[in-house]
């Protein structure tokens, strides 16, 4: 069987193809890359609303009482200290503190939503089965069965609303809730990667389609657009939110990562806390910085970094950045004297070294 | 859809306009559209000299870098200087503003080497399914 053959598809794979979505494979699942295009896309997520299929995004489903303290011997971040309706960023480490996954908690009032990434999933699924020993602990996977849309963008609100039995604009950033939406049951959560205000509508796959399409209809005259993982991509980039397999691996730890605001050390125990302990007091670990290139040459994953003369890391990721005047921005790895705001590092690029310089994150911030 | 006619295509998607022994180049509308949005284009400096099917530069699209290969081979004398500065004209006018180089051509025989209008739409019909 060929890797074509043997990719999955979303609820909404329909929808995508007739959409004239240009499909490429990610995390197992056929996706789409753009409709429109890219810098079209980006655009409409941030001045009016983007919608996006996340469907290939693994749904777990955590029961019984001892969640929340299972969850925190096993997560960077506190699980047990979250509100009912809740969601919260995480990460789970291994015990070398390096990331296996980051992820988000969804505390629902008789039991939790983990969202962990595709292509995480099988890893994720397996690991979590394998950590749980407990009798008042039980998983549930609804990868590839409960779908997940996005709708992004300023005219967020003004979208779903009309669509929704809750009061959705009255719901806090990082909160959700469970209700319907277009008479469907679903999880809708104020949550996002793309840094804007938005939703996350958690929805049986059967009725996804017929949701996607009327909130498309329904959203054409605020703007609204389908959007793609390209222009996800750049969305999260600029506002400084890490990808997997780019800024967080099971090499580059949390803290490494630049989500150190993420990790709880007052928490009694979690795998990786010893490691990660060990990280923070040397203080000596390549790290995670932003730089944005002078010239208009885009940089790309992997590219040599160079102090001077000195190699000293690498590009993780990089994109143009509409929303930073178009200029070209990424993340690095380099030493701790190199991440400096302030500092000129050499990117090289085709043989030749190009400055740029260290920045803070996140390049861009919604006002 | 078909191609415009009046220019030699390669199998790397580029265009050539002859007029004389100069030569222009361009890529295609149809390989514009694959890259999608073209956000840096990196030429051959005027007064070099290229060699025919030979890469003489790269086009960066938002998520990926593509070589450009030369449909024909002479000495570049011009360059489109308009792309520094909004490279998106590629995008939105492949075959006209959009265009990339021109080319005082060593060898005219060299474009008995590419493909006319119908044989690059057949190329392109069989490349999209």
């Amino acid at each position: 069987m060929s890797e074509t053959e043997s990719l999955r598809r979303t609820a909404l794979y329909d929808e995508h193809v007739a959409l004239g979505g240009r499909l490429v494979p990610f995390g197992g699942f056929d996706m789409p890359v753009q409709y429109a295009g890219i810098l079209k896309e980006h655009d409409a997520v941030r001045q009016r609303a983007g919608m996006f299929d996340l469907s290939h995004m693994a749904q777990f489903e955590l029961h019984g009482e001892g969640v929340a303290e299972w969850a925190d011997g096993l997560t960077v971040n506190a699980v047990g200290t979250m509100k009912p309706l809740q969601a919260r960023y995480n990460i789970f480490c291994n015990e070398r503190g390096g990331a296996l996954d980051d992820v988000l908690f969804y505390r629902l009032v008789d039991r939790w939503l983990l969202v962990v990434n595709a292509g995480n999933a099988n890893k994720m699924w397996e690991y979590i089965n394998a950590c749980n020993d407990r009798s008042d602990v039980r998983l549930e996977s609804f990868h590839g069965k409960r779908a997940l849309i996005a709708v992004q963008g300023p005219k967020a609100v003004e979208i779903v609303t009309p669509f929704c039995d809750i009061d959705v604009a009255a719901m806090k950033y990082y909160f959700c809730a469970e209700g319907k939406v277009d008479g469907e049951p679903a999880v809708i959560a104020r949550t996002g990667y793309t840094g804007e205000d938005g939703f996350e509508l958690f929805v049986d796959g059967v009725v996804a389609p017929r949701l996607w399409r009327r909130l498309l209809e329904a959203g054409r005259g605020a703007g609204l657009e389908p959007a793609g993982l390209g222009a996800r991509d750049m969305l999260r980039l600029e506002a400084g939110m890490p990808l997997y397999g780019h800024e967080l691996t099971e090499e580059i730890s949390p803290i490494a990562g630049g989500q150190n605001w993420a990790v709880k050390m007052n928490k009694p125990a979690f795998v990786g806390k010893e490691a990660l302990a060990a990280q923070l007091a040397a203080d000596d670990y390549d790290r995670i910085a932003g730089i944005v290139l002078d010239g208009r040459v885009p940089a790309r994953a992997e590219y040599a970094v160079f102090a001077g003369e000195r190699r000293v890391g690498e590009v993780r990721s990089a994109s143009i950045a509409p929303s930073c005047d178009n200029k070209n921005i990424a993340t690095v790895l380099v030493p701790k004297a190199e991440a400096a705001v302030g500092t000129t590092l050499g990117v090289e690029i085709r043989g030749a070294k190009h400055d740029a310089r260290v920045v803070p994150l996140p390049f861009y911030k919604r006002t | 859809m078909a191609q415009p006619q009046g220019l030699l295509y390669s199998k790397e998607h580029e265009w050539l306009k002859l007029d004389g022994d100069v030569g222009t180049v361009g890529i295609t509308d149809y390989a514009q559209n694959s890259l999608g949005d073209i956000v840096y284009v990196e030429l051959p400096r005027a007064g070099s000299g290229i060699k025919q099917f030979g890469s003489v530069g790269v086009v960066e699209s938002v998520k990926a870098v593509s070589d450009l290969f030369t449909p024909i081979g002479g000495e570049v004398t011009e360059v489109n200087r308009a792309l520094e500065g909004d490279p998106s004209l590629v995008n939105r006018d492949a075959f006209g503003e959009g265009w990339l180089y021109k080319v005082k051509i060593a060898n005219v025989a060299e474009k008995d080497a590419l493909l006319g209008p119908a044989e690059y739409e057949t190329l392109v019909a069989e490349g999209a399914h």
